[in-house]
């Protein structure tokens, strides 16, 4: 569903990504994760367009999207729940979720999209007319994620989804994710600092550090690896 | 008078509510709004509270071309301190070129149009309202609530002001910022090119009138709460009401002073203006 092969993104003259590939396939559940500056939220903003590549390729669905905007791979499905939320701050929290089913596939089902989001997130349905920028920072994390879903994406991009919460917050944050996961079959790239619970839910996991990928492999594989657990399961 | 300002004042708010850019050319599209409804009403003999309403597609149109050629090269993206020295020469020079263009080809020479109702009041109880500023006022609320409905009832209204909130969640939820600028934009000045011609009811037209309007947008703008637009709205209404009251205490020629002190009151005792948000906490 998504290759990206040879990868690189320069800030100035700094570089960010170096020749980063990876292989996302149509349903798997894939993780990245790597200390603060790695790259990760880069990654991510060059898979959506926010960036351009200075090098290298991104294939999505077989098609390259090269030098794409962002707005255009969103109509293509590729769904962004970026770092620090970024919800609508004087937008209703309603108008938030329409937003996310901008996109025309998603807006001729904006209804249904509706009646999931607010099942899985309460909250929102309760305070749907409320200014996004009134809400918690859990509530706006729920928004963000909502907001994501609204789009019907084939591709759930999350950067960060527990950054600043309360742990049972997380721990709901996750388990939702696990649920949209089942129930919708998506495909998902999860960037995460919390190592743990984001490498228990995938299938697969990259670790990048200074711009490159410097291991990959499988849930056990990479839960087994004395370096991942030196470096980060504190072993 | 209240209404007219909180129309052009939504135009500027709008424009910086979207892009950042504070445009110093809003003047001078409302003079060019003014100068289109007086040919209207000379030549097709067309009144100019339906002139304001006519110009506003061409003004439209003209506000999204002067996006695309010129304002797309000054944001967006790059360093922020040299982009809004760019947009600041650029909205500027866009401003003398147009007041001194229409100089050359218009001549300086003050006009004014004629309207039965220009010299007419309604008696309303022991107060008289001048007719022309009555209409001005009424279609200036109904152009206020048009916009009003589209930013807030429209699928492309919110995104409009999603674009402006957090252009880079905008552009994930497939939300072309950049078509949203040039949007922006040509409403922005649309609307300043119909509150100019409903200002031509009873108002002289001449190549520098802009200025004196433009001063008296920002204040409303600051006034409300930069960039809201409701704000602007009330923003507008409580200087013509200001201005009002203070020609009935002050000579004509201090009518903007009041606006001044008001101003200044408001700024201090709140400013973040009447409607702004405080700096956000995340
Ligand atoms: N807009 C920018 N301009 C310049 N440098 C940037 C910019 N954004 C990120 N960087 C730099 O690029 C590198 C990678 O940043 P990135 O945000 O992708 O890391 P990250 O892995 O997401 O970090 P974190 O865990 O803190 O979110 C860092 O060195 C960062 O300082
Ligand atoms: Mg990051």
């Amino acid at each position: 569903m998504l290759s990206i092969t040879g990868l690189s993104v320069a800030y100035g003259g700094l570089h960010a990504l170096e020749r980063v590939s990876l292989e996302v396939r149509a349903g798997e559940f894939v993780t990245i994760v790597g200390p603060n500056g790695a790259g990760k939220t880069t990654l991510l903003k060059a898979i959506s367009g926010a960036v351009p590549a200075a090098a290298g390729r991104i294939e999505y669905g077989g098609r390259d999207l090269g030098r794409l905007a962002a707005a255009a791979r969103a109509r293509l499905g590729i769904a962004h729940v970026p770092e620090g939320r970024k919800v609508f701050p004087s937008l209703t929290v309603l108008e938030n979720l329409e937003m996310g089913s901008y996109r025309a596939e998603a807006r001729r089902r904006r209804a249904e999209g509706l009646d999931m989001v607010y099942a899985l997130f309460p909250p929102l349905r309760e305070r749907r007319g409320e200014l996004a920028g009134t809400l918690s920072g859990g509530q706006q994390q729920m928004l963000a994620l909502g907001r994501g879903l609204m789009a019907r994406p084939d591709l759930l991009l999350l950067d960060e989804p527990s950054q600043g919460l309360a742990p049972r917050l997380i721990e709901a944050i996750f388990e939702a994710i696990a649920r949209i996961r089942e129930a919708r079959g998506l495909t998902i790239l999860l960037v995460e600092q919390r190592v743990v619970e984001a490498v228990e839910l995938c299938d697969r996991a990259y670790v990048l550090e200074t711009g490159r990928i410097v291991l990959e492999g499988g849930r056990e594989t990479l839960l087994a690896d004395p370096r991942v657990q030196r470096a980060y399961l504190g072993a | 008078m209240g209404g007219i300002y909180a129309v052009m004042s939504i135009g500027l708010a709008l424009i910086f509510g979207v892009m950042r850019v504070v445009n110093f050319a809003q003047g001078d599209f409302m003079m060019l709004g003014m100068y289109l409804t007086y040919y209207l009403a000379v030549a097709y003999r067309l009144d100019p509270l339906l002139g304001a309403l006519v110009v506003v597609p061409p003004f439209f149109v003209l506000g999204v071309l002067v996006h695309r050629a010129l304002l797309v090269r000054v944001t967006g993206g790059g360093d922020p301190q040299r982009q809004m020295d760019a947009q600041l020469i650029l909205t500027l020079g866009l401003s003398l070129i147009i007041t001194n263009a229409t100089t050359m080809v218009l001549s300086p020479m003050p006009r004014q149009i004629r309207t039965g109702y220009a010299t007419e009041a309604f008696g309303l109880g022991p107060l008289l309202v001048n007719q022309a500023r009555a209409y001005a006022f009424v279609m200036a609320v109904l152009l206020a609530v048009v916009v009003f409905v589209f930013l807030t009832r429209t699928d492309l209204g919110k995104a409009l002001r999603a674009a402006a909130d957090e252009p880079e969640a905008a552009g994930y939820q497939g939300i072309d910022v950049r078509a949203m600028h040039g949007l922006a934009f040509g409403i922005g000045v649309a609307l300043v090119a119909a509150a100019g011609g409903l200002l031509a009811t009873y108002h002289p037209i001449e190549p520098t009138v802009g200025v004196n309007f433009i001063v008296l947008m920002f204040v409303a703008v600051v006034l409300g709460g930069l960039g809201s637009i409701p704000g602007a709205f009330v923003g507008g209404l409580v200087i013509g009401l200001v201005q009002a009251v203070t020609l009935l205490v002050l000579p004509l020629q201090l009518q903007n002073a009041g606006v001044f002190i008001a101003f200044l009151a408001v700024l201090y005792l709140r400013p973040q203006g009447l409607f702004g948000r405080r700096l956000r906490t995340v």
